[in-house]
Formats: C-alpha cells, sequence, structure tokens
C-alpha cells in the first residue's frame, strides 16, 4: 500500500478508530482537537501513538484542516462523522486544490448526488425504489409549505390513517437532528418556522422538508462499500436502528437487521431484507458509489420498505455490521480500516460472494441523559467509567478511564459505544445485558446532583430487540 | 442598599483589565508594525463598522486572517517570538491592558444592582424568536418580561430547549452573552430591571457619567 499521512479531522471516539485504523494499515496520521476536547481520549492517543496534534478552533473551519494538512505534510483527510464528512464542497476543495489530497469518502459527486434527499428520492423513484411520500425540492416558503403540508394532511385521511402526521425536517439536516411532527395541522406553522430558524442556526440553509409520517416502522439500514471505481459494490448485511429516544435519536443498533429464524413476524422478513439489500446495491451502481456508505430504510408493519436517504459517510453504527461480517477466512470486518484502504485508491480485492455474515451484534450507544425527562442531555463532570472487558465485547469511547472528565456541551452528548456479539439473539442478548450492568459511570453536575445515563433505558429494551 | 461611591472607589484602585490576545486559528503568524507601549483602538463607529488596530496575521492556505484589537488600549506584551512560526489556536500573541470606559463601568456596578437571570447550564443561549424580533426592531431595553415568560432557547450537546424566565417583570437593561457564544452554569445572561429600580439605575448613570474619567 501506498504511503500516505492522513489528516484525521474529527474528534471524539471516531478519531481514535481511524487513528488505530491507520496504524493497522501503516499509515502516518496526523489529529486535531478543540479547547474543549483537550482531555478527550482521541488526544492522549495520538500522543501516545505518536501521529501529529494541532489544536484548532473549531473541527468546522475548513481553512484551518487544510493550513493544518499543509504544515503536516498529510496527503489524505478523513473526515469521519458529522462535520464536513457529506459536505460535497468540503470533499472536492480537499481534492481541488494546488496541494490536493485525497477525501477518504466518496467522491465529491457522489457525495452531491446523494447528499441531497430530494435528489436522492429521484434518483430511487427513476429504479423503481419506493420512497417515503412527501415534497420533492426543500422548501424555503411559508405559503408553499402550508400547501404541501395540507396536502399530505389530506392525502393521509382519504388513505383512511385516523391521525394523520407530518415530519417537517431540516432539508441540510441528518443524524435525526431538526425533525418535528406535527399531528395538528393547526400547529404547523410553528413548527415550520422553528425548525427553519433551527436549520438557519445550525446548517446555515433554510430549506424544509414535508413528509408524511409513517408510524409503526422499523428503521433498518444497508451497510455498502465499493472502491474508486464504483462498479463492484458489496454490502455488509443490515442492521435495525429502531430502538431511539424520544427525539428519533438512534440508541441500539443490531446487526443483522431482523431475525426471521428466531423470531415470528407478520411479512416475509428475509423477504424484506433481501429487497433492500438489492436496491441499495442497485443505486449505489446507478450512481457508481466510490467508498463506504447507509442507505437508510423504514419498514412498515405490513413489510413495505420505503428508501428514506443515503448516508454517504461512515456511520456511528458501522462496528455493529462489522462486528458480524467476515471476509473470506477473516472473522470481523474494520469497515474503517476499508474505508480508507479503498478511499486511497486500492481495489476492493473481494466480491460479495467472499462475505459472510454470522451471529447477531448489539451496539449499545452510551449516553450521559435523562430518559424520564424527554433524553434531555446531561452535563457535568464524570468520575469514575469502567466496564468488564470481554472477548465478545468492543468498546469505543473518548472518556478517560483514569481520570475525570468534564462532558463539553459543544458536541454530541455521546459517550461511549458498547458493541456485543453472540451466536445467536438469545446469546447476544444475553452478553448486552451483562455488559450494562458491569458499566460503571459515575459523575456529578454543578449542583452536586448526580449523574444521569440511558443505561436503564437500554437494558430495558435489549428485551425488545427486533420484535416488531 | 446599593453603595455606588464605594464600587466606583473599589474599580478605580484597578481601573484596568488585562487583555490577552490569542490567535483565534492555526496558521503562520506574523505581527504588524507594533511594538510595546504602542496605543491600539478597538472597533468603532456607530455598529463597530471601523475595524481595531491590525494586531497580526495568521496565516491560512495563503490566507492572511487579521488579528484586531478587540478594544482600545496599550500593547503590554509581545510575542516577537512567534513570528513566521505555524501556531495552534489559542496560542497567546500579546497582551494589552485596556482602560475601563464610562460604559463597562456602568456594567459592573449595574451587575450588582439588577435581577440577574442566570444560565442554568453550560450552553449557548438565544432569544426565542418572538422576542429577538422585538430585540431587532427597538433594541432589547424596549422588551419587557414577567415571570414564566418563555425566553431562550437553551442549545447544547446538539439539542434546544426552552428556557423560560424565572424573576421579576421588568425591562431588559442588560445582554451580557453573544450570539454563538458558550455561557458557562450560573453566569448572567440577561440584567432585568424592574420598575422600581429605575431610579438606582438613572442614578449610577448619572454618576460614573459625572464621575470617571476614560484614561487612554
Amino acid at each position: 500500500m501506498e504511503k500516505h499521512k492522513v489528516l484525521i479531522a474529527n474528534r471524539g471516539e471516531i478519531a481514535m478508530r481511524i487513528t488505530r485504523a491507520c496504524q493497522k494499515l501503516g499509515l502516518d496520521f496526523v489529529c486535531v482537537y478543540t479547547a474543549e476536547d483537550s482531555h478527550s481520549r482521541h488526544v492522549h492517543l495520538a500522543r501516545e501513538l505518536g501521529g501529529g496534534l494541532y489544536r484548532v478552533s473549531s473541527y468546522h473551519d475548513a481553512n484551518e484542516l487544510m493550513a493544518v494538512a499543509d504544515a503536516s505534510f498529510a496527503t489524505a483527510v478523513h473526515p469521519g462523522y458529522g462535520f464536513f464528512a457529506e459536505d460535497f464542497r468540503f470533499a472536492r476543495r480537499v481534492t481541488q486544490r494546488e496541494r490536493g489530497l485525497i477525501f477518504i469518502g466518496p467522491s465529491w459527486r457522489v457525495i452531491r448526488e446523494l447528499g441531497d434527499k430530494i435528489n436522492t428520492k429521484r434518483l430511487a423513484r427513476s429504479l423503481g425504489v419506493p420512497t417515503v411520500p412527501g415534497s420533492d425540492k426543500p422548501i424555503y416558503d411559508e405559503m408553499e409549505a402550508e400547501h404541501v403540508a395540507q396536502s399530505l394532511y389530506d392525502f393521509q385521511l382519504s388513505s383512511g390513517i385516523s391521525q394523520p402526521t407530518i415530519m417537517v425536517k431540516a432539508s441540510a439536516g441528518g443524524g435525526g437532528m431538526g425533525i418535528e411532527e406535527v399531528q395538528d395541522i393547526g400547529m404547523f406553522r410553528s413548527v415550520y418556522r422553528r425548525i427553519r430558524n433551527y436549520a438557519l442556526r445550525n446548517f446555515k440553509d433554510e430549506g424544509v422538508l414535508i413528509e408524511q409520517r409513517i408510524r409503526d416502522f422499523n428503521h433498518l439500514e444497508v451497510q455498502i462499500v465499493s472502491d474508486r471505481s464504483g462498479k463492484n459494490p458489496v454490502h455488509f448485511g443490515t442492521r435495525n436502528c429502531s430502538i431511539q429516544s424520544t427525539g428519533h435519536q438512534k440508541r441500539v443498533e443490531v446487526a443483522p437487521g431482523f431475525a426471521p429464524a428466531e423470531i415470528n413476524y407478520s411479512f416475509d422478513a428475509a423477504g424484506v431484507l433481501a429487497e433492500i439489500t438489492e436496491h441499495s446495491l442497485a443505486l449505489a451502481r446507478k450512481v457508481r458509489y466510490d467508498n463506504v456508505g447507509t442507505w437508510e430504510w423504514i419498514v412498515t408493519r405490513d413489510g413495505r420498505p420505503f428508501l428514506m436517504e443515503v448516508n454517504t459517510r461512515i456511520q456511528v453504527e458501522n462496528g455493529v455490521s462489522g462486528i458480524i461480517a467476515g471476509i473470506r477466512e477473516q472473522e470481523g470486518v474494520d469497515i474503517i480500516a476499508e474505508q480508507i484502504r479503498v478511499g486511497l485508491g486500492e481495489p476492493l480485492g473481494y466480491t460479495q460472494a467472499d462475505v459472510s455474515l454470522s451471529g447477531v451484534g448489539i451496539e449499545y450507544r452510551i449516553i450521559a441523559e435523562d430518559p424520564a425527562a424527554g433524553f434531555a442531555p446531561w452535563v457535568g463532570r464524570i468520575e469514575k467509567f469502567a466496564w468488564k472487558q470481554e472477548s465478545w465485547l468492543e468498546m469505543y469511547t473518548q472518556v478517560p478511564v483514569n481520570e475525570p472528565y468534564d462532558i463539553p456541551t459543544e458536541f454530541d452528548p455521546n459517550l461511549a459505544l458498547g458493541i456485543v456479539w453472540g451466536k445467536d439473539m438469545e446469546e447476544a442478548k444475553m452478553r448486552g445485558v451483562a455488559f450494562l450492568d458491569s458499566l460503571v459511570l459515575e459523575g456529578a453536575d454543578s449542583s452536586g446532583n448526580p449523574l444521569k445515563s440511558n443505561i436503564s433505558f437500554l437494558r430495558a429494551k435489549t428485551a425488545d430487540i427486533l420484535k416488531f | 442598599m446599593l453603595d455606588i461611591s464605594k464600587l466606583l472607589e473599589e474599580i478605580k484602585q484597578t481601573p484596568f483589565d488585562k487583555v490577552e490576545i490569542v490567535s483565534p486559528w492555526c496558521g503562520r503568524v506574523s505581527f504588524a508594525d507594533i511594538k510595546e507601549e504602542d496605543p491600539v483602538a478597538g472597533p468603532s463607529g456607530n455598529w463597530l463598522e471601523v475595524p481595531g488596530t491590525l494586531l497580526a496575521n495568521v496565516e491560512r492556505e495563503h490566507n492572511p486572517k487579521p488579528v484586531r484589537a478587540p478594544e482600545k488600549g496599550r500593547i503590554e506584551i509581545i510575542h516577537n517570538e512567534l513570528e513566521g512560526q505555524f501556531i495552534e489556536a489559542g496560542t497567546p500573541l500579546l497582551t494589552l491592558k485596556h482602560f475601563l470606559t464610562k460604559q463597562e463601568v456602568i456594567q459592573i456596578i449595574l451587575k450588582q444592582a439588577l435581577h440577574l437571570f442566570n444560565a442554568p447550564e453550560r450552553a449557548k443561549y438565544y432569544f426565542v424568536p418572538e422576542v429577538d424580533v422585538k430585540i431587532r426592531a427597538a433594541g432589547h431595553r424596549s422588551v419587557r418580561i414577567a415571570n414564566g415568560m418563555d425566553l431562550f432557547i437553551m442549545s447544547r450537546m446538539k439539542r434546544e430547549a426552552i428556557l423560560p424566565y424565572s424573576g421579576p417583570e421588568g425591562l431588559i437593561y442588560s445582554v451580557y452573552f453573544s450570539h454563538n457564544e458558550n455561557v458557562g452554569a450560573g453566569e448572567p445572561l440577561i440584567g432585568v430591571c424592574p420598575e422600581e429600580l429605575m431610579p438606582i439605575v438613572e442614578d449610577v448613570v448619572a454618576r460614573v457619567q459625572a464621575e470617571w474619567e476614560e484614561q487612554e
């Protein structure tokens, strides 16, 4: 493999996983951090492994990241997830600047094509892939928004839906951020304005999407990997991300997406998994997808799948697919290492026939939050964080285990990802509960109140995994 | 009762702030044509449209980004040893000695008099759109607030929550937070002036205007 130096333009656990993947591949790396993250383990790891380390003002300042890339002689940039991961302008700039770098992600044209939720829906429909009913362009005008909302509301009423519901989403959003639902059409205008303002503040684009809220569904994903040729995408199976907080934030992810051998479904679950996988691969081939990506689906109780969107990046939950996947004789796949490898131009080197899937993986997102208060983030200092090491457990966290840690308020509240593997659903669930029982997470806020976490929520939800 | 004379005397003991200027960004630094003891100007004009004195440039991707004096004052220390080096964000570049203005002194004293509504958590704060519109149209001192009124959007960890105001009814006299800047838990967000406090506030303003001499 050609020698490269990778600028890891991200933070926290994903920066740590990318760092370790670079180390595994024999690549040099350079990390960045902000003042708020100075105690994050990703900073400790960069120092420990001898990579370059630069303090920056923001993970969202492209000029600064490029200045660091130049000063450190980086030859490639890994954006991780969030920040610049799905910003085609950034990807284009990285590759087309005077001292061009490799963007470890899909090529900018692919990000542009699929990063736009509306365009993705158009492309999907052209292939006969079902999509969620709703607006087919971002809406910037309040009158137009009201008109679309009213027609979707009327459509649901005429379809016999007793409680029509409309989803209002920030067009430029992602990861469940900037989404609200409206049941009382009289409230639409205030919700629309709130989302529009949120979108403007957070994404600098006040475009809003309006969709039918499909109730009673499971949220599934298909993990795709393809090399720069864009001709030979393979999948690493499906995931089920239906266990979420009240704000549509994922809390537990399971691979595979359904377990028809162990759970009775009212529809052909194996058939649905095959169908969404085939549709995802078809769309990947159509756009010549050329790195890792996730196709996000909803599946209704009667087994109808609808494509929601494509996330043109590595996702938080990639590890739960990696833990059940294998390539030829190798058990477990480091999808981030695969992403870097193909991103730097290596051919994929295997086909779908070489990929195997075995057992069940469960990923728990450990978060300091209060499920009893609408999953409100808890802010304070972690004094103690520990868990029992197991051969079937992978733990990813930026929280130091040997010193107190003030949770930064600037970022996503995820503290850690615990991924367990079992040979079947029963074993995976049993191990999942054992892992959660072994967790020690203690701390206090500025008033001395004890830390709140979602661990009991995760434990309770483990019993319902993959049930529809 | 607010002892304005005593507070003024206390401030007069140290009528200045030491302002450490750090590089906001990574980049290669080059100092402007300045030396220690030079006076510098902060932003000025009705809309602060006239920038402060240029202190340094930080070059990123061949684009020089200016670092300017945020306040008027005198240069105490320049870290000339950094000239031409690639520096990290947060690296100290200079220290300014900034003499307090009348407005700053008024604000310091009024913090003792006004009802302060504090941030419950470290977060970014924004006025709710209805209040924001009024402030933009007529300034914050035109906005009357009352106990229980939805006043702020509290944004942290990518989550937003409405924060209602609790305290006496009155006008928003001072705003202590900036757009998109974090406010620590317990730090004041606004100072509210109930009707009965208005004479005290007017007294503070008059006394400072008359008694405080701004130093260059």
